[in-house]
């Protein structure tokens, strides 16, 4: 029950720059990375900061001269770019790249590796330098990562995602089935400091960097390089230099939002959406079609997303509250569906969905059948606004914090198997985020 | 024990004092039903046949491990029935591990009142619990029971959860409060909703996962069958008031339904925990472990398919289970028949089968899937059904035990 105290600062903080990333109506965007089809990276070595304020020495493919980051830069390209990633290496080892999913990868210069050409350690100050150039010819979201001594570099932190776009905007594939409104990137990593504080301590002494990894007992879980709760913070944040990605999801009611999901990390990881089922509509840069042109038909729905080592997942989830048996708008606020008023009958025909709000009419003006008890029987959580209606706040526990500046409503999507939502002993962390279903009229980028 | 009888004393009057200085219903015990007047969550009136009502309460409690270990949990207990003046004495020590099944049909109107009736063994613990109600579709924050994002019910009070039950299938439910801990701790339960094409016969059935339309999910005889697994060591922690181990989090005893085997083919409820020295029980006398995993099909009456309602809600791990010579078909998955999107969108019947048979199936914590065993055919006998994790096919120290139970199929 204490533990939420350790961490409070940081929800604070994060009370502060939510506002301030709702107020410059930024950076919520879409998925942050860079664009192609031509990449230089520089895999080096900083530190990352964990939630719970450990600071973990990480290696990582950085954009250019830019800062080492954890994931690696987010690559997007666009279906059917020849695609070049330049990487130059200043670590104290060989390092290289493989890009799982994509055929007839060619590489030049560097030095022979066991599965693919390498970069060799830097020496005398002067990086090592490969190059790779491939054809994405498949749309679809992939995992890039280190094919040299892969379980100590990727643990290490030598991972990032390779976004192929297809030809038709805010589509997953080549398939109008496919479309999406928002579109968010879910890597999934997990860390055992261990191996972390060990290789740091090698490369230090300037020793061989031999570590066991096959003893593994990961404390750190992430998304997108972060741990719950700075998942929630903006991108870019300056008090996270080396983790510039964020996992905010958004949407309004009725709108799609395409999860592509990465497993980049050793054990499997069950991602539960809270709100809804979610539609998976590919694997591995795949759509689950039954035949070429049919469209994702043979996608499956879940609600909980079982993340294989390795593979990626583009899924949609969709949410519009229908059949909740309540108006989600509320009874108190004059407002209408499909012009009626609460009160007035629907019109024979009539859509099953108000077209700016996309409220379900056939529960208009419908009560919640419950009373909720006052806030003595209740503590209300930080992303709770006081009210069961989408747009209404309501009354808090009094000196609870809200970080819910729309009225939205927060769903967590996290790891299912929730030892891994805690940071180190600490809980809440780890692999955890929120969606938040926006009111209508609130911005998303 | 003493002092935990004093506790079942005083809890209820300080709850209760509690409850007198309140403004309004918020710190009381407050059940809320369509019909029902005297707060037992059963309707006395006639209402929409509809309406079903459970009330449970959230608290603690012992449960025993196949190898006589004892262990302290959280849990829910059903005090349906019981008037709200006794429910939270009824409430005290009497967590259920798993928590009491929950059974709904397709057109529910659920109202899940939820009673936090405190903690006896930890009473410096002032925590919350919630519902959530795992897999509900088109879900609002409010009744998520996902407390970040709504509330948790405190010591003493009640919320009542509300839930238009439209899609069949096999769900969970747990208390999501400190959702690492309450969960390892045991709040966990199964939950289903039969489909609204139950009583239509098709294809020679008149019981469905899912309403398939051809009959293809029809079973004889169903059984929830809920993954678990617990770490003792946690568990100890928060007997003794010691910091928890998350990271440590190694889960020692594996389970179905709450129980390791041999445990779980007991057919009844197993006996109020005792204390091993003074040999009284650990609960007031309350069963704890009142879900059998032990799984029968008589065909000479009963016919010869049966539905395995797979869950899976331990914290730390996947779990892998086959029935060893018996053929498993996957017709669903997370709460949705194993069928594509519907082109047409006029509802599921059109997808793509996306059925196939299998010799195992793999859940990892939060996913549940159904599983049809067709034993026409088989011979008589009692099959086992067990985790292929083999180092977890135990009672901790003690083989073989843990994630196993029979399925005895008779002429
Ligand atoms: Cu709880």
């Amino acid at each position: 029950m204490n533990t939420l105290l350790h961490i409070l600062p940081r929800w604070l903080g994060m009370a502060a720059t939510l506002l301030l990333g709702g107020m410059a109506g930024t950076a919520w965007a879409v998925i942050d990375g860079v664009s192609g089809p031509t990449f230089n990276l520089t895999a080096k070595a900083d530190y990352i900061s964990a939630a719970d304020g450990n600071y973990i020495y990480a290696w990582g493919y950085a954009n250019g001269a830019g800062p080492m980051q954890y994931p690696g830069v987010t690559m997007i390209v666009n279906q059917g770019d020849t695609v070049t990633v330049n990487l130059s290496n200043e670590l104290p080892v060989p390092v290289s790249i493989v890009f799982p999913g994509q055929q007839g990868v060619v590489s030049s210069g560097g030095v022979t590796g066991l599965i693919e050409q390498e970069a060799p350690a830097m020496s005398g100050g002067v990086p090592g330098t490969v190059s790779y150039t491939f054809t994405a010819t498949h749309a679809g979201t992939y995992l890039y990562h280190s094919g040299t001594q892969p379980a100590l570099q990727v643990e290490m932190g030598l991972l990032g995602a390779l976004i192929v776009r297809p030809a038709v905007a805010n589509q997953a594939y080549g398939h109008a089935n496919t479309r999406f409104d928002h579109e968010y990137l879910f890597l999934l990593t997990e860390m055992d400091e261990r191996i972390h504080d060990e290789v740091e301590l090698l490369v230090a002494y300037e020793q061989p960097v031999n570590v066991d990894t096959s003893i593994y007992k990961p404390e750190y879980w992430f998304i997108n390089g972060r741990n719950a709760p700075d998942t929630m913070l903006e991108p870019d944040t300056p008090w996270l230099p080396t983790q510039p990605y964020n996992s905010m999801p958004r949407m309004h009611p009725g709108e799609k939002l395409l999860m592509r999901v990465i497993n980049a990390g050793r054990d499997l990881h069950p991602l539960h959406t809270h709100g809804n089922n979610i539609w998976v509509l590919a694997r591995d840069g795949r759509m689950l079609e039954s035949a070429p042109g049919t469209g994702p038909d043979l996608a499956f729905s879940d609600f909980t997303l079982r993340t294989v080592p390795g593979e990626t997942y583009d899924a949609i989830f969709e949410w519009t509250g229908k059949g909740l048996d309540w108006d989600i708008y509320g009874t108190n606020l004059a407002h209408t569906c499909n012009g009626k008023s609460i009160g007035q009958a629907q019109d024979p025909g009539a859509p099953t969905y108000d077209p700016i709000t996309k409220e379900y009419c056939a529960d208009h003006g419908k009560t919640i059948p419950v009373v909720l008890p006052n806030l003595q029987g209740l503590t209300t959580g930080p992303h709770y606004s006081g009210s069961p209606y989408l747009g209404q706040f309501g009354n808090l526990t009094p000196g609870s914090t809200l970080l819910n500046e729309n009225a939205g409503y927060f769903h967590m999507w996290h790891s299912h198997n929730e030892r891994e939502i805690v940071n180190n002993d600490i809980f809440p962390g780890g692999m955890m985020t929120m969606l938040i279903i926006e009111p209508p009229g609130v911005a998303i980028p | 024990m003493n002092s935990v009888k004093l506790r079942k004393l005083v809890l209820p009057l300080a709850l209760a004092a509690c409850g007198l200085s309140a403004s309004q219903a918020g710190a009381a015990v407050f059940v809320q039903c369509p019909g029902d007047t005297n707060g037992d969550a059963i309707p006395d009136t006639a209402v929409d046949p509809s309406v079903k009502c459970v009330h449970l309460a959230a608290g603690d409690g012992f449960s025993t491990m196949a190898d006589g270990k004892v262990v302290y949990g959280f849990g829910f207990a059903d005090i349906t029935g019981v008037a709200p003046a006794d429910a939270i004495n009824t409430g005290l020590l009497a967590a259920n591990f798993s928590a009491p099944t929950i059974e709904l049909k397709e057109g529910d109107k659920f109202y899940l009142t939820l009673t936090n009736v405190g903690m006896v063994i930890r009473p410096d613990l002032f925590d919350p619990h919630t519902v959530h109600f795992h897999g509900f579709p088109q879900q609002a924050p409010v009744f998520d029971g996902m407390p970040e994002g709504s509330f948790g019910v405190n010591m003493g009070s009640s919320v009542t959860y509300f839930y238009n039950v439209l899609e069949p299938g096999t769900f969970i439910y747990h208390c999501h409060m400190e959702a690492t801990e309450h969960m390892q701790m045991g709040m966990l339960g199964n939950l289903f909703v039969r489909p609204a094409q139950d009583g239509t016969p098709i294809a020679g059935y008149t019981r469905f996962a899912y309403n398939d339309g051809d009959g293809s999910t029809g079973y004889h005889k169903a059984y929830p069958l809920q993954l678990g697994s617990l770490d003792h060591n946690f568990h100890d922690s928060s007997e003794a008031v010691q910091p928890l181990p998350f990271a440590e989090m190694r889960d020692t005893y594996t389970l179905f339904n709450g129980r390791g085997y041999p445990d779980t083919v007991n057919p009844g409820a197993l006996p109020t925990p005792l204390d091993p020295d003074s040999g009284e029980s650990k609960n007031f006398g309350n069963q704890s472990q009142k879900v059998s995993s032990l799984v029968t099909l008589d065909r000479a009456t009963e016919g010869t398919r049966l539905l395995l309602r797979f869950s899976n809600l331990n914290v730390t791990n996947y779990y892998t289970v086959t029935a060893l010579g018996l053929p498993m078909r996957v017709v669903g998955g997370g709460a949705h028949i194993a069928r594509g999107p519907d082109p047409d969108g006029a509802g599921p019947l059109q997808g793509k089968d996306l059925y196939y048979d299998t010799g195992s199936v793999t859940l990892g914590g939060g996913e549940a899937v159904d599983v049809i065993v067709d034993t026409a055919g088989l011979p008589a006998g009692t099959y086992f059904l067990y985790t292929t994790n083999f180092n977890y096919l135990s009672n901790n120290d003690e083989d073989f035990g843990g994630m196993m139970t029979e399925i005895v199929v008779q002429n």
